[in-house]
């Protein structure tokens, strides 16, 4: 009899593991490096209040997670229940993403109440969506930032040398042109008083990162009064690199003007053509340059890094000297899961979206807030320096093309840029044009 | 072999068989099949028939044709130099004080995956804070930038690739060498042959096989040169270290997935290694050193 007891207690607790496994539903969500540690807070936070749903974050580097998630996507294999993507990505990846406006009218109850869409920055909003569906909710709003010495900049000395080389006071640039005096001043092998060895980071690798280094210095061309006259306001799925009626706008004097102030600043940093993100990070961190251009969430690596201490009296954050470039990320749900796994997905992106969650990655994480009432809080001020700058910044941003032949286009381009800033090939409008014409190729459908 | 036995030796060897039909014959098939079609994976109902414009595509395309360079680069640079310093190193380490442990150390870098060497090299080469500027100040040279030069970045990976490969030519030329008949280098060594004389005359032309054997390998691996190049430069500055097989990656998968395009792509690369190892095995007469060729 203890037998048949003991193998029925076995039995019921197999049951009863198995009914538990079988009642949580689990979902793989893949996100980007820039986003990994933040998703991966939330979804303890997420999976603390719904022992029903489990989380899986994987994060996967950002040249492999684009590529994974297409292939995903596209062959319906419904690998990934959630992901991060990347807004300028929307073209290609829209085919696959779940409309959540159509989902949240077919499913009005899993917006938790207190969730204020109306809260959603409009820009931020749009950028989450493809041919008027909602196929991301926003969930960072990066973008690029100026970060500068700000000891350097407020040194009397340096203010007193600059102003005997150059006839001006030493500032903050806001034009690229002013960039070069000041990247020459603080560079040693011009000017052997300079406190740092180089006078700007700058990142012109042949990766992705050219394709959006280009409008920071393109954009004030292409947005200026003379560039929208000839080319039209810029359309959110072409970009800034395009025409608003969608040709290419770079293969003018305008592209030509761009890409000689990229290269006039190029003496005075460190290796341009082969540093890359991390690379220029660490020159900042480290204090061997005055200036470096970089996204949001590198200001903590700046904040906590020994040469920089105290933080708040050495990093300075201003705007763009040109523009900033748009860099935002989307949480997106896979249209090819099941009904339950959908459940799961939207109801942990929504979670990742509240208020309460975007002021948390903010604090911890510098994740770029999404919501205009974060981005009022004094709160979130107080937090990250650069929060009290975002909007300004925000309204004059380039963006990148989001049509789905945008990773085409990127690839062309950072080879032919790399190609002109290196020498190897002439910088002419000549040389902007026979890019032009491989982008046009490739816009009607050929290679 | 009785039928039942035969029949059982099917069932054992099926599983395998199928395996490399789902693994190897149909992914093979389907590329060449694909190289035919306008497959994208980012344009929605592509995959169209469109016969042989991929292939001429190739012809027009400045970036297709740019990464040849360095791929012949690899080839006519790097692969000499290994073959050359694997023979020597094979040649001075055998018979040393401590052969088994340079023989050991020497073997460290084969088996380092290529993406870590390209971690590796871009930590030492970072312009900055990397070893090879650091050490290149003690003599009072300026900083290089290695990565973001084309001459320099090429070297760092032509150095990179020999530093990998170098070990592999010399493990099969230092296998072919300790192989060698003894009687034969003692009967040289009576005939008056100096040490230099008896590796020239005796072991040399019976290595001959061997150094062929791993020149075919290091060609057939130098085209597909990808990991260091991925890691390190991504093909840049420019083009300057693109290959075709990092072209065939970017076209195929990194950006855009472009499949039609870059399966054409990899059956070109497949039929100019297929073309220079058949080549190269009649010129160097390879199945009669050997000993496999067919009898007349």
């Amino acid at each position: 009899m203890g037998k048949y007891r003991v193998l029925l207690l076995v039995i019921s607790m197999i049951a009863v593991m198995t009914f538990a496994a079988l009642a949580v539903t689990t979902i793989s969500v893949v996100v980007s490096p820039d986003n990994g540690p933040s998703i991966q807070y939330l979804a303890q936070q997420f999976m603390q209040q719904n022992p029903d749903i489990k989380v899986d974050v994987t994060i996967i580097s950002w040249e492999t997670l684009y590529p994974r998630l297409l292939a995903d996507l596209t062959s319906k294999t419904g690998v990934y229940d959630a992901f991060t993507w990347d807004v300028m990505t929307a073209g290609a990846m829209h085919s696959g993403c779940l409309d959540l406006t159509q989902y949240f009218k077919d499913h009005p109850d899993v917006i938790p109440s207190g969730y204020d869409m109306n809260d959603l920055l409009p820009l931020a909003y749009k950028l989450g969506t493809w041919n008027g569906d909602l196929i991301g909710l926003p969930y960072y709003n990066n973008t690029m930032l100026f970060y500068y010495r700000k000891d350097l900049f407020n040194n009397p000395t340096y203010q007193q040398q600059f102003y005997q080389m150059f006839g001006r006071p030493l500032r903050v640039p806001t034009t690229w042109a002013e960039a070069v005096d000041v990247a020459r001043f603080f560079t040693q092998a011009y000017n052997p008083k300079s406190p740092t060895r180089y006078g700007i980071a700058l990142m012109f690798p042949t990766t992705h990162t050219m394709f959006y280094m280009f409008p920071l210095f393109f954009g004030p061309y292409r947005t200026s009064t003379d560039g929208i006259r000839e080319f039209g306001p810029v359309n959110f799925d072409y970009g800034t690199y395009f025409t608003s009626d969608g040709k290419p706008a770079f293969a003018n004097q305008y592209g030509l003007m761009a890409l000689e102030d990229m290269k006039a600043l190029m003496p005075y940093a460190p290796d341009p053509l082969g540093s890359d993100y991390g690379q220029t990070i660490e020159y900042f961190a480290q204090g061997m340059v005055a200036m470096c251009p970089q996204w949001t969430n590198p200001y903590l690596q700046f904040a906590s890094s020994p040469a920089l201490q105290p933080a708040s009296e050495k990093i300075g954050i201003a705007p763009m000297p040109g523009v900033s470039v748009a860099g935002n990320w989307a949480l997106g749900v896979n249209k090819y899961i099941s009904p339950e796994k959908q459940a799961a997905a939207v109801k942990f992106i929504l979670f990742c979206t509240t208020k309460e969650s975007g002021m948390a990655v903010l604090k911890q994480f510098a994740i770029a807030p999404v919501r205009e009432s974060i981005l009022d809080s004094p709160e979130a001020q107080a937090a990250i320096p650069w929060v009290a700058a975002l909007p300004s910044i925000y309204q004059t941003e380039a963006f990148r093309p989001r049509i789905p032949q945008e990773p085409q286009l990127e690839s062309i381009t950072d080879v032919y840029f790399s190609k002109m800033l290196s020498g190897t090939i002439p910088m002419t409008i000549q040389s902007l044009q026979s890019l032009a014409d491989q982008w046009n190729k490739v816009l009607a459908g050929g290679q | 072999m009785s039928k039942s036995s035969r029949k059982i030796a099917i069932l054992f060897i099926l599983p395998v068989i199928i395996f490399y039909l789902v693994m190897a014959i149909y992914p093979f098939v389907s590329m060449v099949y694909e190289s035919f079609t306008n497959l994208n994976l980012t344009i929605p109902h592509s995959g169209q028939f469109i016969g042989l414009s991929n292939y001429f595509a190739i012809f027009q395309d400045p970036l297709a044709l740019s990464s040849i360079d360095f791929s012949a680069m690899v080839i006519y640079i790097a692969v000499p130099v290994e073959m050359i310093l694997g023979l020597v190193f094979a040649y001075l380490i055998r018979g040393l004080k401590g052969e088994k442990i340079f023989r050991t150390l020497f073997l460290i870098p084969m088996m380092i995956p290529g993406i870590v060497f390209g971690i590796a090299a871009q930590m030492i080469f970072n312009y900055l804070f990397g070893a090879a500027n650091y050490f290149l100040s003690f003599l009072g040279i300026q900083p290089v930038a290695w990565l973001g030069q084309a001459a320099t970045a090429q070297f760092v990976i032509i150095f990179l690739d020999v530093l990998q490969w170098t070990p592999f030519v010399f493990l099969i030329i230092y296998a072919g060498l300790l192989s060698v008949p003894q009687d034969l280098i003692d009967a040289a060594k009576v005939d008056g042959a100096n040490g230099w004389q008896a590796f020239l005359h005796v072991e040399f032309p019976t290595l001959k096989p061997l150094i062929y054997v791993a020149l075919i390998i290091r060609i057939i691996d130098a085209l597909k040169i990808f990991g260091k190049i991925y890691m390190t430069t991504w093909g840049g500055p420019g083009t300057a270290t693109s290959s075709w097989s990092f072209y065939i990656y970017k076209v195929g998968v990194s950006y855009g997935w472009d499949i039609g395009y870059a399966s054409a792509l990899a059956v070109i690369l497949l039929i100019v290694s297929t073309i220079l190892v058949n080549i190269l095995i009649r010129f160097l007469n390879l199945g009669e050193q050997l000993g496999i060729s067919k009898e007349a």
